[in-house]
């Protein structure tokens, strides 16, 4: 992208370094400072340690769990994001408008509440989990994997969707139009048309959910059961860590965060810098 | 820039784009009384046209006049109210737009962007699974037809408008359609370039023999592109007609002045003449269909005027009354002249000389009714008019139409 600046004075323009320094100096012990911080603490007992946390297998099976349930519920969203999206931008139906703010809707909603209707759902006590899944019976939906993946899911659900909505309303109709008149069923132009207009979308969408879910903390801890080594994800394992008290527990915990960091650090690097490649895919000319 | 294009002839066997069944006479593609509503407007109203085999017919209307629904709906992409869409004798009013086999050229082409030129032209092979030889040497044989052999390669975003068009036009013909359908195709590009681009579609149509239909707003490229012309306005069919019916014989006012300049006064129908105030058109022929007293309206065009400064019209020029030059001003390759005629006076009597009575020497005094005329650039030695003369008017050709424009719907 290039960048043109209008020329206000004459000679040396103070307000250039002022408005930069001001934004810096903002962001500095707002966002900044946190998180060097975290790499300060997670290293200040040396390297050795560091690698030793990083290694322990209630940390290694902790970032596993976080990756495969985030993993599981990025898959999903994507895939539902599409199908609504579609709809959504297709089809006119009674209550259109209301399905749209209700799938926008998990973002408002504390995560932790998130969590508690989960649970007033699929628990023990839930009102459906009460005969699906009773608290006498073999099977559990929460405090398992599966209900990570429902909470990354839920507070998730809107991301996916509203990345590639706006692809596909902005989409031009001819396209699909031409590609019916050639001959082709609604599935091959969806496949053939439709779909590769969109990857730029579906890969930021899929990112950016991905981001969101493994940092999932709020609805997690009350759907997982926090047990280590078991159902526990990264962020929990770093909120238990913080708790336990243990001499080194803090460092430990700071470890997690730093790869946690740079982890999203990469994503929001590549919805950046590869945006031009994703923008060009979506363009038409 | 753009490059010359020579259509590449067929050599190697002839190869016809036109679909398989078709009978080599009669007619491809015909509608019959479509209407359409769009709520509560009136879009389209009875209109039927038939499409020859291997004709280009162009559908012009101004915006709004809804030539593009009518594409629609013989595309598949819109259901009319009302009236059948027959391709090949076919009933194909209520088949989706896949199962109907029309090519149609969208306004921006709608290439897909993420396909080679060659995908492009390959896709409707693709999708019906021919084999992949056959989808080849189809694609090869078109990348020539249209000149675009080294782009096979490129993306749509790496073509000129032309050449983009090009494609469009290749990725219809590889599933030899029933019917092309060209949907405003010079719109979106400069004057030069349309131009251009006309003549090489018209080549190209001509050379693969498939029935078309243009849809346009722009008069001079609907009397270059067809064979023939059918002339909408507001969701009804005025006139269809090869461009010499519809130009110089129009049937309506509306077609008169919607295809080029045209002249109009109003006149009443006496003794096989028009009379239009004190002046007294002769025509037999032409007011054959009305009846004494009938009120008409006398429509020419601008270069049918022909103009004297004696008495003495030339041969063929009928004449209408006298009238002063106004303005004279040059248009590039012929000269407008701006002429009020004097329709208030009596028509002179056979050698009586002229008496001139327009006054146009101030503008509160000027009286008469104003003409345009154009005529030829005039060489040296042709008389050269300016503001101020006084000439003998006459026309070399004219229509007579009824005037009941205000009692139409």
């Amino acid at each position: 992208m290039k960048i043109s600046s209008l020329r206000h004075v004459r000679g040396f323009d103070v307000a250039r370094p002022v408005s930069i320094g001001l934004m810096l100096g903002i962001m500095l012990p707002l966002v900044i400072l946190p998180l060097l911080s975290i790499f300060v603490v997670g290293t200040r007992k040396g390297p050795g340690f560091f690698w030793a946390s990083l290694v322990a297998p209630e940390a290694v099976y902790a970032l596993k769990l976080s990756m495969v349930t985030s993993f599981w519920a990025t898959v999903f969203n994507v895939i539902f994001g599409l199908l609504a999206a579609y709809v959504l931008s297709r089809y006119d139906f009674w209550g259109r408008n209301a399905v749209i703010v209700t799938i926008s809707l998990p973002t408002a909603i504390p995560t932790a509440v998130a969590g508690f209707a989960l649970l007033a759902l699929w628990g023990p006590y839930g009102t459906l989990g009460r005969f699906l899944f009773p608290p006498e019976g073999k099977h559990q939906l929460m405090f398992t994997a599966y209900a990570i993946i429902l909470a990354n899911i839920f507070v998730t659900f809107p991301l996916a969707f509203g990345v590639i909505k706006p692809v596909f309303d902005t989409m031009s109709r001819s396209l699909e139009e031409a590609s019916a008149t050639i001959g082709a069923t609604r599935w091959q132009t969806f496949w053939y048309v439709t779909l590769p207009s969109l990857r730029g979308a579906i890969v930021g969408g899929a990112l950016l959910t991905f981001a969101r879910a493994v940092g999932e903390f709020g609805s997690t801890i009350l759907v997982s059961g926090n047990v280590a080594g078991h159902t526990q994800t990264a962020p929990l394992y770093i909120f238990a860590k913080y708790n336990s008290g243990e001499i080194g527990s803090l460092e430990a915990a700071n470890a997690i965060a730093i790869v946690l960091a740079l982890l999203s650090f990469v994503i929001f690097s590549v919805l950046f810098f590869a945006r031009d490649w994703l923008e060009f895919e979506t363009q038409e000319v | 820039m753009i490059p010359k294009m020579a259509l590449a002839p067929d050599t190697d066997q002839h190869v016809s784009w036109a679909p398989d069944r078709e009978q080599r006479t009669g007619v491809a593609a015909s509608v019959r009384g479509l209407g359409k509503r769009f709520r509560k407007s009136r879009v389209l109203e009875d209109v039927s046209f038939d499409v020859a085999e291997g004709e280009s017919l162009v559908l012009l209307g101004a915006s709004g006049s809804g030539k593009t629904t009518i594409l629609r709906i013989m595309a598949g992409l819109e259901q009319p109210d009302k009236g059948r869409v027959i391709l090949h004798g076919k009933d194909v009013t209520d088949l989706p737009a896949r199962e109907r086999g029309v090519g149609v050229i969208f306004q921006a082409y709608a290439l897909f962007p993420r396909m080679t030129v060659e995908k492009n032209i390959g896709f409707g092979l693709k999708i019906r699974r021919r084999p992949r030889k056959e989808r080849r040497q189809t694609v090869d044989r078109l990348l020539k037809l249209v000149q675009l052999e080294e782009h096979r390669n490129k993306y749509p975003w790496q073509l000129s408008g032309g050449q983009q068009q090009r494609v469009a036009i290749a990725r219809t013909l590889a599933y030899k359609p029933q019917v092309l359908l060209f949907d405003e195709p010079f719109g979106a590009l400069d004057a030069q370039t349309r131009v251009h681009l006309r003549r090489e579609i018209r080549a190209l149509l001509r050379q693969v023999k498939v029935p078309s239909v243009f849809i346009t707003h722009d008069q001079e490229e609907a009397l270059e592109l067809g064979d023939r012309i059918a002339v909408l306005n507001d969701g009804h069919l005025e006139q269809v007609g090869t461009p010499d019916e519809v130009y110089n014989h129009p049937a309506t006012e509306y077609v008169a002045t919607f295809l080029g300049a045209a002249n109009l006064l109003l006149g009443v129908i006496t003794n096989q003449a028009v009379e239009i105030g004190s002046a007294s058109l002769p025509a037999a022929r032409e007011t054959r269909r009305f009846r004494e007293g009938q009120s008409v309206k006398l429509v020419f065009r601008p270069e049918d005027v022909c103009l004297s400064q004696d008495a003495n019209l030339p041969e063929g020029c009928r004449r209408l009354a006298n009238g002063v030059i106004e303005e004279v001003s040059f248009v590039g390759a012929y000269e407008r002249l701006n002429i009020r005629l004097d329709l208030t006076h009596r028509h002179q009597a056979q050698n009586e000389a002229p008496l001139y009575q327009v006054t146009i020497n101030t503008p509160e005094k000027m009286t008469g009714v104003p003409i345009i005329v154009t005529r030829p650039k005039p060489d040296t030695n042709a008389p050269r008019y300016k503001a101020g003369d006084r000439v003998a008017v006459g026309l070399t050709s004219f229509s007579v139409l009824p005037n009941y424009t205000l009692a139409r719907r």
